[in-house]
């Protein structure tokens, strides 16, 4: 799958300081023409930022990143309004304009960025918002809807324009897990229909085994395994089998404030990171915990299935 | 001393930004037809929703000032003479800044937080990507409906402070209606009218720039949408009477130029 013509996208050694803290370390990847990359990783390990980084939105303190083999961190905000074109962004929390309804909203791009007359929009907006479920919702506001149906309309914006590379920052959080499973359909069906690119971060470990061609996991701003669902399911690496079965498997795993206040030994913290729990910007660290405070701390993806998921040789031991 | 330093230097930083982004969005101006709905809408409003306000200000306004001022001029028994008085000081001080304060109290206020609120949620972000600019959709309409409809609630403003005025002057003062306005249109000629309209065009622009600055410029959720409102109120205040100072200064010296004295 990954060996389908050049790269659409291409990362190398792309580092980034954020508020003094190295949010990507020399991250590396490509994303092949056509395929569904996913990437996954613990909350605040700096996948949002590489999205971010991807269009232009922030720029690296180093390294290059090149869409379709141009490099994008020297471009001109011109060549860079040119450069997004491609692109199809879905934001975590939908980013719908708030004083358009849904179907102005999904209007906006042609409006802005083609010659359509306006019956021509009508049916193009018609067609989106009927792929993701909300026509009938389309003259309402994004105050007056709930939080999947906002992730939804942004989805239908994001296709407005058919663009060849979308990106989806947790297209299935928030959402009921049927609708959910409609989104993974959505994305498999423009894959196959459309030959779209598209790169998912996702927390939602099922989808991301349903929908990936391949899977990048994010570990402290680097990938440390890009390979195939099977490939990843059967890793030999402890972080990445630990985050996969959600805290069961593999040794590694977040400090609760809890082991905190028990006064889990500070020599452990391996480095700063954001509290699982309150998103803020605070030393969370990843230590090493004992196995009752693996499974108190298993986070809330994980479910019955993934646990099925695992491989034999997943029983690693504390070093 | 380090904290005076990093102070000084956020404000020369936060001026800057807020130049050039008013730049910017002044460079899309030729997308005003393209723009149409948004700016109506802005001038909606910043107008039409603030007109009530604004008058009930004026008014009061008026009225306090010919009572303060008739108090004065009854002790040399030139009551008459309030109407004078009154029609200057409205048409180039109280009228122009007055209004300003309102607008910033009722519009600058909101319009920071309104788009601190795009800035958190990601909207801002999320026009970039589209290829967007954010200075030609979200701040441009604002600029401009602010920059036409600040002074023309000066206008109206200052016409119905004009109006209070005369309300004491005759019903509490003693003046007829004929002499207040026989003296009132001694109070102003043109230049004094343009020159109004001048201040009231630069406090516009300058509002509705720092609003949009701030509210671009917010980080940190919720909180910092209340700071970016916050600041938007104190760093606008202080510019309209900071630039009214000048203005003044500045009409004077044209005032010389005009009568022949320079
Ligand atoms: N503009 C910024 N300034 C400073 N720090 C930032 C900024 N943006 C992100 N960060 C930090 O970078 C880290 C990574 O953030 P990011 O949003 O990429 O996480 P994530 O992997 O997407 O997490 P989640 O799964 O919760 O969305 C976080 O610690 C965050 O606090
Ligand atoms: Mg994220």
């Amino acid at each position: 799958m990954s060996d389908n013509g050049k790269p659409v996208v291409e990362f190398t050694d792309v580092s980034k300081k954020l508020g003094g803290r190295q949010i990507l370390d020399k991250l590396s990847f490509e994303v092949a023409k056509g395929e569904t990359f996913v990437i996954i990783g613990y909350s605040g390990s700096g996948k949002s930022v590489s999205l971010r980084h991807m269009v232009g939105l922030m720029q690296p303190d180093d390294g290059s990143i090149r869409i379709d083999g141009d490099e994008i961190t020297t471009m001109s905000r011109k060549e860079l309004e040119l450069m997004r074109r491609k692109f199809g962004v879905l934001f975590q929390s939908g980013a719908l304009i708030a004083w358009l309804t849904l179907f102005e909203n999904v209007e906006l791009p042609l409006v802005e960025h083609t010659r359509m007359s306006r019956k021509k929009r009508a049916e193009v907006v018609q067609k989106k918002l009927e792929l993701v479920n909300l026509w009938d919702d389309r003259d309402k506001f994004p105050a007056e809807i709930s939080g999947g149906m906002k992730k939804r309309g942004g989805l239908a914006r994001a296709l407005a324009l058919d663009p060849g590379l979308v990106l989806y920052d947790e297209p299935s959080s928030g959402l009921d897990p049927v609708i959910a499973y409609e989104v993974d359909k959505l994305i498999n069906g423009l894959r196959d229909d459309h030959g779209m690119t598209q790169i998912v971060v996702t927390h939602d470990m099922e989808s991301a085994f349903t929908i990936a061609s391949r899977i990048g996991v994010f570990y402290h701003g680097e990938m440390i395994q890009v390979g195939t669902p099977d490939e990843i399911r059967a890793s030999q690496i402890p972080e990445v089998q630990h985050f996969i079965t959600g805290g069961r498997e593999g040794q590694v795993s977040m400090r609760s404030d809890a082991a905190i206040a028990r006064g889990v030994p500070p020599g452990l913290n391996s480095r700063r990171d954001v509290s699982p729990t309150t998103g803020n910007e605070q030393d969370a660290g990843y230590v090493l915990l004992s196995e009752e405070e693996v499974a108190a701390s298993a986070t809330r993806e994980s479910s019955d299935e993934t646990s099925s998921l695992e491989p034999e040789e997943s029983q690693h031991e504390n070093p | 001393m380090k904290l005076s330093n990093n102070a000084v230097l956020n404000a020369v930083k936060g001026a800057g930004n807020t130049l050039v982004l008013l730049l910017e969005a002044l460079g899309h101006i030729t997308q005003v037809w393209h723009r149409r709905r948004s700016i109506l809408n802005q001038m909606h409003v910043i107008g039409t929703q603030s007109l009530p306000i604004t008058c009930f200000f004026m008014l009061l306004i008026g009225m306090v000032f010919a009572l303060q001022t008739g108090i004065e001029f009854a002790r040399f028994g030139q009551t008459n003479l309030v109407g004078l008085v009154i029609v200057s000081a409205m048409v180039r001080e109280l009228g122009p800044w007055m209004t300003a304060f309102v607008l910033i109290a009722r519009v600058g206020s909101s319009m920071a937080a309104e788009i601190g609120s795009m800035k958190v949620a990601e909207e801002i972000d999320a026009l970039e990507v589209m290829s967007i600019n954010p200075a030609s959709f979200v701040v441009m309409p604002r600029v401009v409906g602010y920059a036409l409809m600040g002074p023309a609630l000066t206008v109206v403003g200052t016409l119905i402070g004009i109006f209070g005025g005369g309300i004491v002057a005759n019903m509490q003062l003693g003046v007829q209606w004929s002499d207040y306005f026989r003296f009132a249109e001694r109070g102003a000629e043109a230049l004094d009218i343009y020159w109004g309209l001048l201040k009231s065009l630069v406090f516009s622009v300058t509002a509705a720039a720092v609003a949009c600055s701030n509210g671009m410029r917010t980080t940190g959720g919720a909180v910092g949408v209340g700071r970016a409102s916050r600041n938007t109120v104190v760093i606008s205040l202080t510019l309209v009477v900071f630039f009214n100072y000048l203005l003044t200064s500045f009409y004077r010296v044209v005032k010389m130029f005009v009568s022949g004295v320079l």
